[in-house]
């Protein structure tokens, strides 16, 4: 019968990577904004836990640790993850950890060009300010490539801690091409699950925060989170935070399964996007006019959260990779299910 | 790491449900919609169905001595299940029905030997209800005006009560009702009263906009004398002020069930919509029109499921003994809201032909409402999240 208890291993990495954000990560948040990464010191600590995206911990811890981090700073999670992102074609691809950052980009513009084993290509964002391994995805095939880039520095909307450049690919060799479609579907589903968790943590952080606020904040006589449009308002984020995780929760479990998550992971980053392009302006909301302020972090939860959702093909590609199997989804307690 | 299969005992059990629901539950839900009239209690099918040991599906159980708990878990699914054929006939069909969370929660040692016994008979179907809702309160439920006075060794009760699901074919009906109407909570009582009580009067039929299948029932008690002995829980019960607390108790278990029944309806109205796209649009066609229809389905299919989520979380909850009062009430918010997008997205996905009554998903829509507003509506849920996340009074 189904369960939805963490193990007492998974309860204790969530614990750590827990206490980690809450320790390193939250007492520098403007200050790794405003450096555009965070300090060399606490990237070495935190790949000391082991926790880091081109360790083989399985979709699901990932997806714990990541929520982890991005409640407090999905930037920097970004920045922490190292290959994170990239690192399930790494695998698919057999190259193995990579040495920095890795980036994913899916080209939805085609705007990437192979030829005689080189790519080459121009694209708008990409969340890193210095990077070890790119990977395009195209719809039949994905490319690695290792070097042979430029990065010029932008400003982006939100994931500062990330860093934020425009990405040239100027014949880049190709490291490795990969087209077997299992492979890059579970990939796909891979990288979607991981994004899913960075919104569902970012969210969470932005209605935690919020909540507190309101119980803290009067106006008319009372804490603000007593007047009802607010106190719905507050119940309803809540649950958004819950049924994306849930969400991520179950395409991670069909991933460590061996199942392609095709399914599972589109509709999860589906879900936890929309979700959580609720969360944020809402909790900015609640706050009212400080919540516009810096002084507070909600405005750059909800600044990251919009970011978030435009990564990897965002919200868009995963609704319509799941609108292109929904005619054949079945829903019911069909056997082996 | 989580686990979402629902294990083999339950598959071997859904089978049975599947090819009930199949062969009875829907076409006879369809017949009663087409009637506008509720299916009788003699209709041979609830003999049947009683028979093979099949009643409501609420997810509530009398407590097992030992060994895990799966009461909850099996509940949702069951209950998902048998909405996915028909919600309205689940709901007629024969059982403890609502009325059973309170008396397995609240009663005596000798009020569940009695009260149960008829429900044991397989032979005859048996029907149980649940009485709260009057015509002046509702979701306020604090404020109940049906009263119950001591009468040497009795009770008697004087009140109306409106919208009671199957009160007319019930043996006994759970009445609330208050000793003291200035106390609220503290003043209520429940009370068995057996059909055929005198001063049980005036039942009659409620018109509904869907669930036609089972009957809503208003009635009127009029002086309605009931023994001591029926007082659920005894006197000792409430002495402990525990008299609200039990209804609300019987809630937080039916709760999950309940929004289950909305991911089941949701379900139901995916499978319709996605089956008539499949047999009548060229979807693959890259015709706007198709796209729109392919993406509709995709969110219907995983915000029902995102709802069945929720539910499952409750009901796992329920059965570990944690506290799932804030998750049972997210997956009825949750589940009800996107049950009724969902059906609205299986209209729209049918066209014009979306909106005649063959077609089937036009019922979905009217019955899927109700999901919403029975067991504490849409906002009575959100007050209960909020009172536990922010401190929200009242
Ligand atoms: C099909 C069906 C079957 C039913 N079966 C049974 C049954 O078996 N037994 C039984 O006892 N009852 C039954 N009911 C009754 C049901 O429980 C009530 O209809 C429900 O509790 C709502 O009460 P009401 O209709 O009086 O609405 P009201 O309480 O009058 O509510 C009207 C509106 O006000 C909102 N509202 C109320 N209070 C607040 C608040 N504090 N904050 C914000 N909004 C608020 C409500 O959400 C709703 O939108 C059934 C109802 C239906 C439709």
């Amino acid at each position: 019968m189904f369960t939805l208890a963490l193990s007492d291993e998974e309860r204790l990495i969530q614990e750590t990577a827990r206490r980690f954000a809450r320790d390193r990560l939250l007492p520098g948040l403007r200050a790794h904004e405003r450096a555009r990464g965070v300090p060399p010191e606490v990237v070495r600590e935190f790949a000391g836990l082991g926790l880091a995206g081109g360790e083989d911990l399985g979709a699901f811890v990932r997806a714990l640790v990541l929520e982890e981090l991005a409640a407090v700073d999905p930037g920097a999670a970004l920045a922490l993850d190292a290959p994170g992102l990239a690192q399930p074609l790494l695998d698919a691809a057999g190259l193995g950890a990579a040495a920095g950052r890795g980036v994913v980009i899916e080209d939805v513009e085609g705007r990437f060009h192979a030829r005689d084993g080189r790519l080459a290509g121009e694209h708008p964002w990409v969340p890193a300010d210095a990077i070890a391994v790119t990977a395009v995805l195209h719809p039949g095939c994905a490319f690695v490539v290792c070097e042979g880039w430029r990065l010029t520095p932008i400003a982006a909307c939100g994931l500062e801690a990330a860093g934020a450049s425009r990405l040239l690919l100027d014949d880049a060799p190709i490291a490795a091409t990969l087209e077997d479609p299992r492979a890059l579907a579970r990939a796909r589903a891979g990288i979607r699950t991981a994004v899913g968790a960075l919104l569902v943590g970012a969210a969470r952080g932005a209605h935690e925060y919020a909540m507190r606020y309101a119980t803290e904040r009067t106006a008319f006589g009372r804490p603000i989170a007593h007047h009802q449009a607010l106190a719905f308002l507050i119940a309803d984020l809540a649950t958004a935070v819950d049924v994306a995780r849930l969400a991520v929760w179950r395409a991670a479990a069909a991933l460590d399964r061996g199942e392609s998550g095709e399914w599972e992971a589109a509709s999860a980053l589906a879900e936890a996007a929309e979700q959580a392009l609720l969360v944020g302006p809402s909790a900015v909301q609640i706050l009212g006019g400080h919540g516009f302020m810096k002084d507070h972090p909600v405005e750059k939860w909800m600044r990251d959260i919009r970011t978030l959702a435009s990564l990897a093909g965002g919200r868009d590609e995963a609704e319509l990779a799941a609108a292109a199997l929904a005619p054949e989804h079945e829903m019911g307690f069909a056997r082996g299910r | 790491m989580i686990d979402l299969s629902i294990g083999r005992d339950l598959e071997t059990w859904l089978d049975q449900v599947r090819r009930l629901g199949r062969d009875y539950l829907r076409p006879l839900g369809i017949e009663a919609d087409r009637r506008h009239e509720p299916v009788p209690p003699d209709h041979p099918f609830f003999a049947l169905a009683w028979r093979m040991g099949l009643g409501q599906p609420l997810g509530v159980e009398e407590r097992s001595a030992s060994g895990p708990r799966n009461g909850a878990r099996r509940g949702v699914v069951v209950a998902e299940e048998m909405s996915y054929w028909d919600r309205g006939m689940s709901v007629a069909m024969p059982g403890l029905g609502l009325g059973g969370p309170p008396l397995l929660t609240m009663g005596t040692p000798e009020q569940k030997e009695r009260f149960l016994a008829p429900f044991r008979d397989r032979e005859q179907p048996h029907w149980a209800a649940f009485g709260m809702t009057e015509p002046g309160a509702g979701s306020d439920v604090a404020a109940i005006q049906t009263t119950a006075r001591r009468d040497g060794d009795g009770w008697v009760l004087n009140g109306a009560k409106t919208f009671i699901s199957n009160s007319m074919r019930a043996d006994w009906i759970v009445v609330w009702a208050t000793v003291d109407r200035a106390a609220g909570r503290a003043g209520h009582r429940a009370f068995i009263v057996e059909r055929g009580t005198p001063g049980l009067e005036d039942m009659r039929y409620e018109h509904k906009m869907g669930l036609i299948a089972y009957e809503s029932s208003s009635f009127t008690l009029r002086d309605c004398r009931v023994p001591v002995a029926n007082l659920l829980g005894g006197e000792r019960y409430y002495a402990e002020r525990a008299g609200f607390k039990g209804a609300m108790k019987s809630f937080n278990a039916t709760r999950p069930a309940i929004a289950a029944m909305a991911v089941g309806i949701a379900r139901a109205a995916y499978d319709a919509a996605r089956d008539f796209a499949r047999a009548h649009y060229a979807l693959d066609r890259p015709t706007p029109r198709y796209q729109r229809v392919r993406e509709k389905l995709a969110r219907m299919a995983r915000k029902i499921e995102g709802g069945r989520l929720l539910c499952w979380r409750a009901a796992y909850l329920a059965d570990v003994e944690q506290p799932n009062e804030i998750e049972a009430s997210m997956a009825k918010a949750f589940a009800a809201g996107m049950a009724q997008e969902a059906t609205g997205l299986a209209v729209e996905i049918l066209g014009d032909a979306g909106v005649t009554a063959d077609a089937y998903v036009e019922k979905l829509y009217r019955d899927v409402k109700a999901m919403d507003i029975v067991e504490g509506t849409g906002q009575i849920q959100r007050l209960v999240i909020a009172r536990r996340l922010v401190g929200l009074p009242g």
